[in-house]
């Protein structure tokens, strides 16, 4: 790995601390709840790109990509999947996104219709004036 | 000649930077509409990166939740309670 790719691997993972770092500010600070479920949602997209990023493997050369962890070549017997296995990026991180990303969208309904319920029993979403 | 690795890797650093300014402007907007569409752009941002990783699959269905239905549930919740932070509320 040339010095180039890997800074810009470093500007990927400290873009995605400072991301971690602005929506925990977010979810802390701002006294709006509607404010704080943005940034919670943020929050919780940026550890399932951090879990994408650990699945992710090097190039094996400059022209030569890892493959998305599919089995295209299915009659190729164990030759195929030997090949695949050397090259395919980490599938297990995925496997865990795909299922965070829809429990975060029912998360994100539950969270929405509470605060609605707030914003009707108190007539308001601020938690500074509301406490 | 540019490097098919530096090209990839290029893309997902600018969707990186992009993903952070979107997201201080997210956080730090008192207009609820604004920091929403932030948001989206943000999730815009983190497709992009997703792809460049080798996640197509994450992909396919982070896009419609992330830039569809969530954004589509806050925009529901902000009209009832009000659009600007640390205003009286919506009625």
């Amino acid at each position: 790995m040339s010095e180039f790719e890997a800074s810009l691997s470093l500007i990927v993972l400290f873009s995605l601390f400072a991301n971690t770092a602005i929506a925990l500010y977010g979810v802390f600070s701002k006294p709006n709840l509607v404010k704080k479920l943005i940034s919670m949602t943020i929050l919780s997209d940026t550890a399932n790109a951090f879990a994408i990023v650990i699945g992710y493997r090097a190039w094996p050369s400059p022209e030569e990509s890892p493959v998305p962890p599919v089995l295209t070549n299915i009659s190729g017997g164990y030759a195929a999947v030997q090949e695949l296995v050397q090259k395919s990026v980490d599938p297990f991180p995925q496997a865990l996104v795909l299922t965070a990303v829809v429990i975060g969208l029912a998360v994100t309904i539950f969270l929405a219709s509470i605060i609605l319920h707030y914003h009707r029993t108190h007539g308001t979403v601020e938690m500074v004036v509301s406490g | 000649m540019i490097e098919p690795v530096n090209v990839a890797l290029g893309l997902a650093a600018l969707s990186a930077v992009l993903s952070v300014i979107a997201t201080y402007l997210a956080v730090s907007d008192r207009d609820l509409l604004r920091a929403l569409i932030f948001s989206a752009l943000q999730s815009t941002a983190y497709a992009i990166i997703f792809l460049v990783l080798m996640a197509p699959d994450i992909v396919l269905v982070y896009v419609p939740v992330a830039v569809g239905i969530y954004p589509a549930v806050v925009l529901a919740l902000i009209k009832r309670v009000g659009r600007f932070e640390g205003g009286e509320g919506g009625e």
